[in-house]
């Protein structure tokens, strides 16, 4: 037996822009430039991870879950 | 065989590390909507004296800190580091230990403290991985 596996109508990029028109005014493109931005397709939708990527420095960004099919901003957190 | 290192509890308990850590805090201005920003710094144990050391790093900004390069001590080993989350929850920030601080911290080998107005969080491993010995900075 196999698996549908639904096709998200929210394309990566939209996703993205979804995550990024949300995040530009708590954070500010400055430091969001500055994070590792790690994208990946789970069951309950795009989860779109901002991310320190330099070794033992402080300092986090929003991570993200978004509806793959509506685009809608399943949930958010702040982090610092 | 090494000498252990302390405990984040016993660190968190001693007079010089709670100091440090509510003069990070006052620095962090995190009343202040405009100038608030993270401080911290590294903690350090002399094994001739048993001394506690601390050492601030120049603040960058608001979000984050420079931790990657401890000075060197004479007779100190690096036993954490800690920097402060001044963004309020009213700000809409989490005050909590961001994942990335959690896999950094874990990786480090050395407790990392988190300052915030929910209090101090310890994350990362209970003390120095490999006792006080090997590189005098991270362990590892």
């Amino acid at each position: 037996m196999s698996t549908a596996v639904a096709i998200p109508t929210i394309s990566v990029q939209q996703a993205i822009t979804i995550a990024e028109t949300d995040a530009l005014p708590m954070y500010g493109a400055e430091w969001l430039n500055k994070l590792m931005l790690e994208v990946t397709l789970h069951d309950d939708g795009w989860h779109i991870e901002y991310r320190q990527w330099r070794p033992r420095h402080t300092g986090g960004g929003p991570h993200y879950v978004i509806d793959a099919t509506t685009g809608v901003i399943v949930s958010k957190k702040y982090y610092q | 065989m090494n000498a252990e290192a302390p405990t984040a509890a016993e660190l968190e308990q001693h007079s010089v590390v709670q100091a440090a850590f509510a003069a990070a805090w006052a620095d962090s201005l995190s009343d202040d909507p405009v100038q608030r920003h993270e401080e911290g710094g590294y903690i350090y144990v002399n094994t001739i004296t048993g001394d506690v050391i601390v050492r601030r790093v120049p603040p960058e900004g608001r979000d984050s800190l420079d931790l990657s390069v401890p000075p060197q001590l004479p007779d100190c080993f690096l036993v954490a580091i800690y920097h402060t989350h001044p963004n309020p929850i009213a700000s809409g920030l989490d005050p909590e230990p961001s994942p990335d601080d959690r896999r950094e911290a874990a990786d480090s080998g050395v407790p990392w403290f988190v300052i915030s107005e929910l209090g101090v969080y310890a994350i990362g491993p209970d003390r120095r991985i490999g006792g006080l010995s090997g590189p005098p900075g991270y362990p590892g």
